[in-house]
């Protein structure tokens, strides 16, 4: 405790100026740097594994987490903030703002500096050295690609050689961009950085100003610079420290809450738990209203469903103080039988883990199956009747898949700070996705009116789903409510794995019949979905995993029915592809056995059954909460554009498809132990929700002819900001520096229902250009006054100005005076919402190169490929980063990371190590195709691509595996022992 | 401030190993090498810390046919210094990422080997550069004079309170490494590390039981009653140390 803690008086240097400074025994050198302003330094674990707060300590790269501040006395610390020592960037800063290295920029500050002290020791170092120094930077985003490919540039630029600009390969297309062509082994694959997408451009989209150019994202000097941007950059006076008591049991009930001892522990102001707020039922997930039933949640329960579970929470006045109380909070429980298979879960008998009398709409309450979902098409049954019966449809193909639990891992946790303004009303800040679900959602938790709270969501440093939650606002509400001082609360490392959210699990069955001209005539798809023990998104989640499961192969019949159980696992939630990537790993690794039992090549099977330009979507309108009956609807939706075609062709030729029918390549003489394989998958997602997501967007112009652009739409370092910014800098004319994005904050910003589904470019990018649009027609009118025009529509805006026919112009500047100073003086502005009738799916085709050593079990990736058609990239750079990113994810569901629980349900690996993410000097190569097609009910042609790098990857590997042993392993991750198995399984 | 902040309640920085000694004779103190394991624990409350730092101790000597390395020397270091057998800087560089491989010493790895301070939570020790310096015949200098062969320190356990200066070991031979693990630079689930002299071979794992352990090179699982964890159990832990056991071995002929 702090009361007894030493003091002790330090000298050292920080940025070349000299510091003396007096510090606590256990003040680490990261809290230190953050309370003399360094807020580039940032926390990722406390155990200094994610690199988040790494600095140069006497030159070196080291984790501030694991230095205690004292011994630092005598010593030299440098941090990215020495280089700001002017508006201009640094080169190596230039260097990573111009490949587009920073997606969130939460680690930017350790890359840079581990840049730094690599060029002044080795002014030209091998990509193998880059990556070793980036080893120690988990970055959850990049896949490591475009800050290698930064190392490498600012290096050159250091050494006085001249650079490239950095922007696309662009590739001739090698289909007429509907049918296939025949797969050339001789046909080399393009040359080039693997950091460079290689961009297939289509001939109906126009050449633009900005859209589609390799724009450097508007928040990248921020980044670069580690300027204070995050949720936890800010100072505030008399702020507390929020600390939670969570449960070691999986279930139990609550017997009593003593707090008195640790009420009576000087420096805490207040502790909260079931017996002091109020029981309001509530569902956390960011889901726009109302929000899906069961209201399963209230903010502290007298019951207990998982490890980690809330029990109460601390406010006091130092961490210390909160983390010592926390211990003297006595918690009496009742320990229950828990479950923690979904299977089990429904068995009669099983411990009911929501008995509570007031939560409603539990579909079968006594077997925990919170959801039943039912959607079907056609005769499903008839055609599996015909199919046993030897009759038309030939054979009939069951398979059971089991997909894992994982976590989102965003290398900032979540935190929130919240405090009461001067109007006494209830600020929010917040690492959020959602931050207008989240006001709507905490509102009556507090007993408050929604107009009384302002969420505020700062830069974010990563979510992936997981802040798709209204999870710890309620909390700091509570607090600074009850205090009137500001309160904050961040999860720790452990608990972020704990108790946040993760990824459903879930078993899947397939069950397909397929005519003798090896076509699709049914297919059924049984889910038992693990929602853990709250609903949050549970019913959403497997709804996707139907829709994506069924919509991306045609049959005449389709039925998918799912159970969505409760269990007491840690909660699952949103996460990046929502439901998708388990559908996908179990569809494609179903069709390539299809495939493979009939003695096709899968690419083949596949192809002859996927959906193509002019298909139905057919299971999609009878899916969600908004579903219909097969009678009720007219028409269902099709498929308007599909590039799949290109992609396989461009992809195929990428990887060296071939090379998987070469008995030396696949066993190579020099290594026995070791075969190859090449695996393939076809991927299909959706871009947004129908008739559901909307954003808004407001454009004003400035006096010197720019423009604020305020957007609700929630940038976590997908780019959001920056692409919007394009496509209103489009509409107007302008270059996209002239365009000033702020989002988002509910007191200043339109409404959007949040960064989630693939929704932003698409649909927020659509309020963004008719917002737009709305503002131009205005400058138009104005350019006209000024010009003498009578005809309005005739002016072009382009490069700052409106040009009249006749070739005079006038700037926007000008047009701004005027209107804002001079003459009908008036503020020129537009907004605009939307909302879309429409779900266009981006493709894509997935490659993965793998080797597996037989004796061992242990499999390397060794190349990724995905091809994606994303509709126009607004930004081939951040583009082709959400694809990069996406597959680095989707790798380490696949390969290496999982939940491990002992008997109990304790979560045995809730660090980074034991829980495995890929590190950079580990990585795959990984090579993204772009190929373009033109959507028309999207901004500029857009369409969704955030979300399906998350699809294709595990069956991907699955696939090369079997193609490279025969042995298909069906459950995942691929782990050693779970290969060793399979494979020893498989001789004997 | 982050949470859970660093439990050192106390620090200290001796200019003395003799004072060092002494400081650690005090109740609840702990040596601080690094801090990549002391400063990083959150479940050992109430400790006071004595920093080694200013002991001298982070040199590297080459004499007649043994290599002694200061327990103060970083990981870092011996990954790039010359005299280090070239398979023993490379284990070195892959036994932490680059952040804090900067700070992890010698000493603290052998420690946290011993200790079991640095073992996964299933209690399996996994430090390959550990078992490297077991296969390349380490012996280990406390700060009272003496010395003790690692494997002998690693079956007796090391005191708290016993500091330890240096490492030396015999450089000479050809080492190669094998091992299993999820990704390439994942810890591994089982290491060999195998030095070749002449016709004698020595073999470490990793992996296989609560300290990293010598093995005999001819029957590598014999006796090994491996733990079991989340990412290998008992039998496939025996597995891999037969199957990597030859491969090391092989690799260095």
């Amino acid at each position: 405790m702090s009361t007894t803690t030493q003091q002790l008086q330090i000298s050292f240097t920080l940025n070349a100026q000299p510091v003396d400074e007096t510090v606590a025994a256990n003040e680490n050198l990261r809290d230190l740097l953050r309370r003399l302003g360094m807020f580039s330094v940032k926390f990722g674990s406390s155990d200094g594994i994610t690199g988040a707060a790494a600095v140069l300590v006497d030159g070196e790269l080291a984790s501030a987490d694991i230095i205690l501040a004292a011994q630092i006395d005598g010593h030299e610390v440098i941090t990215v903030e020495s280089l700001n020592t002017e508006r201009d960037l640094h080169p190596i800063q230039a260097a990573f703002t111009a490949v587009g290295a920073f997606q969130s920029g939460y680690s930017a500050g350790a890359m840079i500096l581990g840049t730094k002290a690599l060029l002044e020791a080795n002014p030209n170092p091998s990509e193998a050295e880059i990556r070793d120094m980036l080893s120690g930077i988990l970055d959850r985003e990049t896949a490591y690609v475009k800050p290698i490919e930064a190392v490498k540039r600012a290096a050159a630029v250091m050494r006085g050689e001249s650079v490239d600009a950095f922007g696309p390969i662009v590739l001739k297309p090698m289909t007429d961009g509907t049918n296939a062509v025949a797969y050339d082994p001789a046909s080399p694959a393009p040359e080039g950085s693997e950091a460079i997408p290689r961009l297939v451009p289509s001939i109906d989209v126009p050449d633009m100003a900005v859209v589609g150019k390799p724009e450097v994202k508007v928040d990248a000097v921020k980044l670069a610079k580690g300027n204070p941007a995050f949720t936890d950059d800010i100072e505030l006076r008399g702020m507390l420290y929020a600390r939670l008591l969570t449960s070691p049991h999986a279930h139990a009930t609550i017997v009593d809450i003593d707090d008195a001892e640790a009420l009576a522990l000087p420096g805490v102001q207040a502790v909260m738990h079931y017996k002091n707020t109020p029981r309001i039922k509530y569902a956390s997930g960011g889901q726009s209203w109302p929000n899906p039933h069961p209201h399963d949640q209230v903010s502290f329960d007298d019951k207990v469903r998982h490890v980690g579970d809330r029990v109460a929470v601390v406010a006091a006045d130092t961490p210390e103080i909160a983390e010592a109380a926390c211990e003297l909070i006595k918690v009496t429980y009742e320990v229950l039988p828990a479950i923690f298979d979904e299977g089990d879960a429904m068995v009669d008998g099983a411990p009911v883990i929501h008995d509570e009398e007031d939560t409603a709409e539990i579909f079968d309450r006594d077997r925990n199956i919170v959801h039943q979902i039912k959607a079907e098409r056609g005769d499903v049954d008839a055609a599996f009747a015909e199919a046993l019966g030897g009759g038309a449809a030939s054979k009939l193909y069951e398979q059971t898949f089991r997909v894992h639990q994982v976590q989102q891992c965003p290398i900032e946790p979540h935190i929130s700070i919240a405090w009461l303004d001067a109007d006494e009303r209830l600020v929010i800040r917040t690492a959020t996705q959602v931050p207008f679900h989240t006001r709507r959602m905490v509102a009556p938790l507090l007993g408050m009116d929604i107009k009384d709270i302002r969420v505020i969501k700062p830069r974010i440093g990563g979510g992936f789903g997981a802040k798709q939650e209204m999870l710890i606002e309620d909390i700091v509400g509570h607090l600074a409510i009850a205090t009137r001082r500001p309160v904050r609360l961040e999860l720790t490392r452990s608990e972020e794995f704990r108790s946040s959210r993760t990824r459903h699990p879930q078993t899947i069955t397939y069950r397909t019949a397929v005519d003798a001209d090896n076509t699709l005539v049914a297919q059924e798809m049984y889910v038992i979905g693990n929602t853990g023990p709250y609903g949050t998104h549970g019913y959403t989640v497997q709804t996707v995993t139907g829709l994506r499961g069924l919509t991306s192969y045609n049959a005449a019949s389709k039925r998918f029915h799912c159970d969505v159980v409760y269990t007491n696992i840690p909660v699952p939630g949103a996460y990046r592809g929502y439901g998708a990537p388990q559908a996908e790993f179990a569809l494609e690794a179903h069709m390539e056995d299809i495939a493979i039992d009939r003695g096709l090549d899968p690419i083949e099977f596949k192809r002859l059954n996927w959906v193509k330009v002019g298909s139905d979507l057919d299971i999609a309108p009878h899916l969600g909460e908004r579903s219909v009956e097969e009678g009720e609807l007219e028409e269902y939706p099709k498929v308007m554009t599909s590039g799949i075609e290109e992609c396989v062709a461009q992809a195929q030729r990428e990887i060296g498809w071939h090379r998987r029918e070469d008995p030396a390549w696949v066993a190579p003489a020099d290594r026995p132990n070791i075969r190859r394989g090449i695996g393939f998958a076809f991927c299909m997602h959706g871009t947004a929700i129908p008739f559901l997501d909307m954003g808004g967007c407001s454009i004003k112009l400035n006096d010197d002819g720019s423009f604020n652009m305020l957007v609700g739409a929630t940038d976590l370092g997908t780019g959001a900001d920056t692409v919007l910014g394009q496509i209103a800098a489009e509409v107007l004319g302008v270059a996209l520096d002239d365009i000033k994005v702020y989002s988002s904050d509910t007191d200043m910003t339109p409404f959007d229902t949040g960064a989630y589904a693939s929704s932003t470019t698409y649909i927020s990018g659509t309020a963004a250009m008719q917002a737009a649009e709305v503002v131009r027609e205005r400058l138009k009118e104005r350019a006209a006054m000024l010009l003498e025009i009578e005809i309005p529509c005739t002016i072009e805006l382009r490069d700052g100005r409106a040009f009249a026919p006749d070739g005079r112009s006038v700037s926007l500047e000008d047009i701004a005076l005027d209107s804002l100073h001079w003459q009908d003086q008036e503020q020129i502005m537009g907004t605009s919402s939307y909302v879309s009738p429409e779900c266009p799916p981006p493709f894509a085709a997935q490659f993965a190169e793998i080797e597996v050593d037989v004796e061992t079990g242990q499999v390397t990736v060794t190349k990724l490929v995905m091809a994606v058609d994303c509709g126009v990239a607004i930004n081939p750079i951040t583009a082709s980063g959400q694809v990069e990113g996406g597959m680095a994810q989707a790798l380490g569901y696949a390969h290496c990371e999982e939940f491990a629980f002992d008997e109990t349900g304790k979560l045995l690996n809730d660090e980074f190590g034991p829980y495995k993410i890929y590190r950079a000097d580990e990585m795959p190569a990984m090579i993204v195709y772009l190929v373009q097609t033109m959507e028309d009910s999207g901004p500029f042609g857009a369409k969704a691509v955030a979300e399906i790098p998350k699809d294709g990857v595990a069956p991907a590997i699955r696939n090369a595996i079997l193609q490279a042993t025969g042995v298909a392993i069906n459950d995942l991750p691929f782990t050693p022992e779970r290969v060793h198995a399979a494979l020893t399984a498989h001789q004997a | 401030m982050g949470p859970s902040l660093p439990l050192a309640s106390a620090y200290y920085r001796p200019g003395a190993v003799a004072e060092a000694q002494q400081l650690l004779t005090g109740e609840n103190r702990v040596a601080l090498a690094g801090g990549t394991i002391v400063n990083a624990d959150r479940e050992h409350g109430g400790i006071e810390v004595v920093d080694l730092q200013a002991l001298g101790l982070a040199t590297i000597a080459a004499e007649a046919d043994r290599l002694t390395l200061g327990a103060m020397v970083t990981l870092s270091t011996l990954a790039r210094d010359e005299r280090v057998p070239e398979a023993l800087g490379a284990i070195a560089r892959a036994e932490l990422p680059s952040t804090m491989r900067t700070r992890a010493t010698v000493g603290g790895t052998i420690a946290a080997a011993a200790t079991s301070a640095g073992v996964t939570t299933m209690g399996i020790a996994d430090s390959v550069l550990a078992a490297g310096f077991l296969a390349h015949d380490g012996v280990v200098h406390l700060a009272d004079g003496s010395s003790l062969p690692l494997a002998q320190l690693f079956a007796s356990g090391l005191n708290a309170r016993t500091l330890i200066t240096a490492i030396s070991i015999d450089p000479s031979g050809v080492t190669a490494t094998a091992s299993t693990g999820r990704t390439p630079a994942d810890v591994p689930i089982v290491a060999a590390v195998a030095r070749s002299t002449g016709d004698t071979v020595t073999v470490a794992l990793t992996g296989v039981a609560a300290t990293p352990a010598l093995v005999d090179p001819d029957d590598p699982a014999a006796g090994l009653e491996p733990p079991s964890d989340f990412r290998g159990s008992a039998d496939y832990r025996r597995t891999l140390a037969a199957t990597l056991t030859n491969r090391a071995v092989e690799a260095t002929r």
